[in-house]
């Protein structure tokens, strides 16, 4: 019933999973994708945060710190929420559906860290959820003139030679993107990793990576 | 596949080894022997080994099972002409490992080596230049289509030099001992690999060796094309000596040095896909 039109960019559709009439898709491409974010979502589920440790300077001192139980809870929760997210966008079949799993992804992200007691991470928090937020604009403007161009925002139809799609929606789509935390933009995000929560700050990164890696594809087969 | 597997795996650290030769002898240093990093290899499966007390157990752990179990992955999809972006995708989870690497311990130089590798995520915007440009000309991203293509038009090498420029950039991103080895620099002691040692240490050395023979071989594959496998590993040992010289001869940059430099390249190679689709329409 389904035809994936671009099996030379991410393979032939091995499985479609239809919501109405948003038809999600996994492809070799999108399956691997698929299966990154589960597997990096299932560490963050049965892991356990790291006890960093700090050396105390002035002395030959050094002492790890402890895991606080809430923060660990919370922030387990809000990386399980980022991977949830991730997977929604890594087999999305509509333009918007994966803008919108995109900036929840940009929202878990500041949430898996935000509860950390640490004025430098609270800062970089601040700063990478701004630039999350701005980068939202891009986004949904990407979407929307796509939709306003083509008249849809099914994948299937707008991966068809037929549909032409203006150069500025994908860039405006992959700006976006690129805004909820890839280089240049990822510099906000560089304090963040002074947050205990090995497992949970990986989500941070797996997130923004597989996003892009997303994207990519679909502004390509677009 | 097991058996090409365990050939990439020596060769990769034979490849290795030579690097370290090349460079010691570049700086007029002997060198060890090129067999070093499988002696390592196998001095490190049967050490003592255990787990930080402070380190997120499961976590540190993992990533070595990843860091193979991708570049094996990598390996195959090389092999069966898959998708080249999938290849762009393994390279973009490695940044993981080596952030999650880091991350794990709870050590200190663990953790710089971790921001380091966050900071050093601009390597990836060559090779995704580099995709694009190639998808310019091929107008498809199966490895297979592209070594079809080189088949009648000729080596990616001439038709796209800068591309090929970019990805030689992102394989010397990689090298050991480069001027862009950030994450492992000896001032953070081993940076992210600072706490793996014994087994989870010969476990990352055989996922890196596979990772040095898999960009090495999708080096020769996408820009010069599909050729007998002893024709491929000499092109690839030429290709790995020519790093090591780069790699002996430059200083270990600072790392936003690193970061400015590569996003020059792609600067530069977004100026050359912009002139390719004006000129190819």
């Amino acid at each position: 019933m389904f035809n994936l039109p671009t099996t030379n960019i991410g393979g032939q559709e091995l499985f479609v999973l239809e919501f109405g009439d948003i038809v999600n898709y996994f492809s070799p491409y999108t399956a691997v994708l698929f299966v990154f974010a589960l597997l990096f979502t299932a560490l963050a589920i049965v892991s356990r945060p790291e006890r960093q440790v700090d050396i105390a300077f002035g002395g030959d001192a050094y002492y790890a710190k402890e895991v606080d139980p809430n923060l660990l809870r919370f922030q387990r929760f809000m990386a399980i929420a980022c991977g949830l997210a991730t997977l929604g966008a890594m087999v999305s079949g509509d333009v918007f559906n994966f803008t919108l799993f995109a900036s929840m992804v940009g929202i878990t992200n500041i949430g898996i860290v935000a509860a950390y007691r640490n004025r430098h991470v609270l800062n970089a928090a601040f700063q990478y959820g701004i630039v999350a937020m701005l980068a939202t604009v891009p986004l949904f403007g990407g979407a929307a003139i796509v939709l306003a161009s083509t008249g849809t925002l099914s994948m299937w139809e707008l991966f068809t030679d037929g549909v032409a799609v203006p150069l500025i929606a994908k860039a405006f789509l992959v700006l976006g993107v690129m805004g909820e935390g890839m280089a240049p933009f990822y510099v906000a995000k560089a304090e963040i990793t002074r947050a205990q929560g090995a497992p949970f700050i990986l989500m941070v990164h797996v997130s923004s990576l597989l996003l892009f890696l997303r994207v990519i594809e679909i502004v390509i087969s677009m | 596949m097991i058996e090409y597997l365990l050939f990439a795996t020596f060769v990769g650290l034979l490849f290795h080894g030579i690097h370290r030769k090349v460079i010691a002898r570049a700086q007029g240093r002997p060198g060890p022997p090129i067999w070093q990093e499988i002696l390592h290899v196998l001095k490190f499966s049967f050490k003592e080994t255990w787990i930080p007390k402070t380190a997120s157990q499961t976590l540190f752990v993992a990533v070595v099972f990843v860091a193979i179990g991708i570049w094996g992955a990598a390996l195959y999809l090389l092999l069966s002409g898959g998708s080249l972006l999938l290849l762009f995708g393994i390279y973009l989870i490695h940044k993981i490992v080596e952030h999650g690497m880091g991350l794990s311990s709870g050590s200190p130089y663990g953790k710089f080596g971790a921001i380091r590798s966050v900071i050093s995520a601009a390597s990836e915007l060559p090779l995704l230049a580099t995709v694009v440009a190639i998808y310019f000309f091929t107008h498809s991203l199966s490895i297979a289509d592209i070594a079809a293509y080189q088949q009648v038009h000729g080596p990616l090498l001439v038709i796209a030099f800068p591309a090929a420029a970019a990805m030689y950039l992102v394989i010397l991103s990689k090298m050991h001992y480069g001027p862009f080895s950030i994450i492992e620099a000896k001032e953070i002691v081993s940076g992210n690999m600072t706490e793996h040692f014994g087994v989870w240490r010969a476990g990352l050395e055989v996922g890196y060796a596979l990772k040095t023979y898999v960009l090495l071989y999708a080096f020769v594959l996408l820009f010069i094309g599909q050729l007998p496998l002893a024709l491929t590993l000499l092109l690839m040992l030429l290709i790995l000596v020519s790093l090591s010289f780069v790699c002996a001869v430059t200083p270990m940059l600072s790392p936003y040095d690193t970061v400015t430099i590569q996003t020059l390249v792609t600067g530069a190679l977004v100026v050359y896909i912009i002139v390719l689709g004006v000129v190819m329409g």
